[in-house]
């Protein structure tokens, strides 16, 4: 081997590692643990983790939107337990009750509420297949 | 007509899966009869999924309810043309179209190549027809586009108002243009090996194909930007959500196979690196529909759930096996044929553009997939979205942007530090001044001040080329006239096209760094006569009415524009309510400049009769735009030169003739 070629591999080691060094600190950084609503409401201490992502559904009748704010407030469901999610910004065209929601953000253990800094709402599913019946055999 | 259109894709399934057989029996015996009924099948499939495709069409424009795809995604008063582009609002449909393309790329291959005798075109036309028979039996077997039900419902269900966008008619079959179309590279690689070709004629005529694809893939990635600027309303264009990053991997893996090809044609280094590339970057295509269609990762997207993961994965598994064998079976075919001299030439800045490029899209990949990964490994599952995305990604592009500059200037095999000294001086030079001078308008933090500088380095690096071009053929025409440069660039398509697709980039750089950076946001509600400031503009709500439109109730905002108290203009930010799905839909009033765009979005109208308006100043983002479109005017200078595979050509056929007589 060439110094050429030992210097290209050192240099490639190089930028190999910046960037795996790049992408473990992102993940330690802005890394979210996933979390089922039951899971975050039967916290019984605050959690050590900054963020989280939950998946789950707008409990009806809980939605409350200040457009002024503009502030969305709701309770986001599991079916089980649910848990309360207040998000600064507007609100999502496809937003409403018991829609799928999907959002990240800081959970604060003081008031039992995640703070959204994301909220992502699932397509309602009448896009899709949904009360057509079955096929022509 | 339902019973047709499934017999279609029937019979275009057992025709691919002839033409695999008959293309495998001829090279092995080197008959011609099965290798021109293999192509012969080839064009059959091309036909049928043709007339599979006009049957689904006409039935969505016709509102053929008894088509459960057509109930399922159009509904009576939705326009015709909506009614046209919902061929692509579902997974049989956008297969259908995955399905069209491929066979239409199949018969333009095989229509371009009709004079060569050469069986290495039967081995390309092979691996095109095994995804034939991938897809076609994906739409026979698995998620059949001709369901007809039972009861047919008297109205269907509508189409998703997000997609009633004319940006959303041609953004999907131009990104799918670009996708697809990595199968011709990967089938050349497939095909060389197979048929252990040496030579670097197969490559030219790979990288154009590559560029071709590469131009409607960034070209469709933008595309879907700009709709996601104006349609999805929140005041930016892109999130690096899960559907944009997997169209922008195979964008990456192939620009660095557009550099590192260079290097091949040149040198003769760097094969069996240049055939994993085109692998990845077709696999990375495969990869992306698999993503946009399963449902395993939730974005704004977020299609329903779907049975033909499993198939993709095997897919994808199965083709990237059987490659990475043949490119071990292949080992000595793929030997370099020169050595590195430095580590500071083309090739050296060549190659850290590749590792870089790769290094772009694996973090793209594994920010992507966190969330399986981590639970693969470790049990917890985590999620990664844009803070990641904007740490890991934009230092690595910001050293790319500094490549561009610098690669290009840099000499073959070895750069001389005199050399060096005078190519990059002026730019340097030029990127401190233009960073001192952005500062007294706010410019700060360590990555958008490299950004600019980085901005200006490349564009007078180019610029700088440019110059020299002209001055070198002073003797054949005067220099600094329009002519003289359009004739530098003439002579010399495939690097000035090169150093044009490089200013756009300039321009997306510094349109996203204009737009990221220095965003200004405001919200207020406003009550008619009631006026809001954001910047230099002044925002007063004339008037909030209702109105009906086609098929949606819209409710909209009049409001009066004026920058530095000279009216400007009048922008209406509008919520539309679709009367079949009572789905509210933002839609966002835009004022463009150059400069800047003011972006309005109306929140609501509240009980006491105020309207909610949210505001954002973007400056810059043309660029953005403008840069996208500068690149495919580049990338079209590049594709018009035809010198070199012309001269190859000829040779070729001279060649077979000979060999045939």
């Amino acid at each position: 081997m060439n110094r050429t070629s030992l210097r290209l591999i050192l240099v490639t080691l190089a930028v190999i590692a910046s960037v795996a060094w790049l992408i473990s600190s992102g993940v330690k950084q802005t890394g979210m643990q996933y979390m089922t609503v039951t899971e975050l409401a039967q916290l019984t201490a605050p959690p050590h983790q900054g963020g989280f992502r939950l998946d789950g559904k707008v409990q009806t009748g809980t939605v409350n939107y200040d457009q002024r704010v503009p502030r969305l407030n709701f309770r986001m469901t599991d079916g089980k337990e649910s848990i309360g999610v207040v998000y600064d910004g507007l609100m999502p065209d496809a937003f409403a009750d018991g829609r799928e929601v999907v959002v990240e953000g800081v959970y604060r253990h003081t008031d039992r509420t995640l703070h959204a800094s994301k909220l992502v709402t699932k397509c309602p599913s009448k896009y899709e297949a949904e009360g057509l019946g079955k096929d022509r055999s | 007509m339902s019973e047709i259109g499934k017999l279609a894709l029937f019979l275009g399934f057992l025709c691919s899966c002839y033409a695999v057989g008959a293309f495998a029996v001829g090279l092995r015996t080197g008959m011609a009869g099965p290798l021109r009924s293999g192509r012969r099948a080839v064009w059959i499939v091309c036909g049928l999924t043709v007339l599979a495709t006009i049957i689904l069409v006409r039935a969505l424009v016709a509102r053929d309810f008894s088509y459960r795809y057509v109930a399922e995604h159009t509904s009576l008063d939705l326009p015709k043309m909506y009614a046209f582009s919902s061929l692509w609002a579902g997974q049989e449909g956008s297969l259908l179209l995955w399905l069209l393309i491929l066979s239409a790329y199949g018969a333009v291959f095989l229509w371009a190549y009709r004079k060569r005798l050469d069986p290495f075109y039967d081995a390309v036309a092979m691996v095109v027809a095994s995804v034939m028979v991938f897809f076609t039996s994906l739409l026979s077997f698995v998620s059949p586009p001709f369901r007809i039900l039972a009861t047919p419902p008297p109205d269907g269900n509508g189409l998703n108002p997000l997609l009633q966008d004319p940006g959303m008619m041609i953004h999907p079959p131009i990104l799918y243009t670009g996708y697809v179309g990595f199968i011709i590279p990967f089938a050349f690689g497939i095909a060389v090996l197979i048929m252990n070709r040496s030579g670097t004629r197969w490559i030219e005529e790979v990288r154009r194909w590559t560029l071709f694809n590469w131009m409607f893939l960034g070209f469709g990635v933008l595309l879907g930007a700009r709709w996601a600027y104006i349609e999805l309303g929140w005041g930016g264009y892109w999130g690096w959500d899960p559907v944009e990053n997997a169209s922008l991997m195979p964008w990456l893996v192939g620009t660095a196979f557009l550099h590192s090809v260079m290097i091949e044609q040149r040198r003769g280094m760097l094969k069996t690196w240049n055939v994993v590339l085109i692998v990845l970057t077709f696999e990375l295509s495969i990869f992306g529909t698999f993503l946009t269609r399963s449902g395993v990762l939730t974005s704004v997207h977020s299609f329903a759930e779907s049975n033909i993961g499993p198939w993709f994965m095997a897919f994808i598994l199965g083709s990237s096996t059987i490659a990475t064998a043949l490119i071990l079976y292949r080992k000595a075919l793929l030997e370099s044929e020169n050595r590195m001299d430095a580590v500071v030439s083309r090739e050296g800045s060549f190659l850290f553009n590749n590792v870089l490029f790769v290094a772009l899209a694996f973090a793209t990949f594994l920010g992507t997939t966190f969330p399986i990964l981590s639970e693969a490994v470790t049990g917890s599952k985590i999620s990664v979205s844009a803070p990641f995305f904007n740490r890991v990604n934009v230092p690595i592009a910001l050293v790319l942007l500094m490549l561009t500059g610098i690669g290009p200037v840099l000499s073959w095999k070895r750069a001389t530090a005199s050399v060096m000294k005078r190519n990059f001086i002026i730019p340097i030079f030029v990127g401190i001044v233009a960073t001192l001078a952005c500062l007294p308008f706010g410019l700060h933090g360590i990555y958008p001040i490299i950004c600019v500088f980085g901005a200006a380095f490349v564009m007078s690096t180019v610029v700088m080329e440019f110059a020299r071009g002209v001055q070198a053929r002073k003797d054949i025409e005067p220099p600094a006239t329009p002519a003289a440069l359009l004739h530098l660039v003439q002579k010399n398509k495939r690097r000035y096209g090169g150093y044009i697709v490089h200013v756009g980039v300039v321009m997306i750089f510094v349109g996203v760094l204009g737009s990221s950076v220095f965003q200004k946001e405001a919200h207020a509600p406003l009550q008619p006569g009631q006026s809001m400031a954001i910047g230099p503009y002044a925002l007063t709500l004339q008037k909030v009415e209702e109105k009906q439109i086609l098929n949606a109730t819209q409710t909209r905002a009049e409001v009066q524009v004026s920058r530095d108290g000279k009216r400007l203009t009048d922008m209406y930010p509008a919520k539309a309510m679709y009367t079949k799905s009572q789905q509210p839909m933002t839609e966002v009033a835009l004022h463009q400049t150059a400069a800047e765009d003011l972006y309005l979005i109306l929140g609501g109208v509240n009980e006491d009769g105020s309207a909610s308006i949210q505001a954002y100043i973007n400056p810059l983002v043309g660029f953005v735009w403008m840069g996208g479109i500068v690149m495919v005017i580049g990338t079209i200078i590049c594709l018009a030169d035809r010198m070199r595979l012309r001269r190859e050509e000829k040779l070729l056929v001279s060649e077979e003739k000979l060999l045939a007589s």
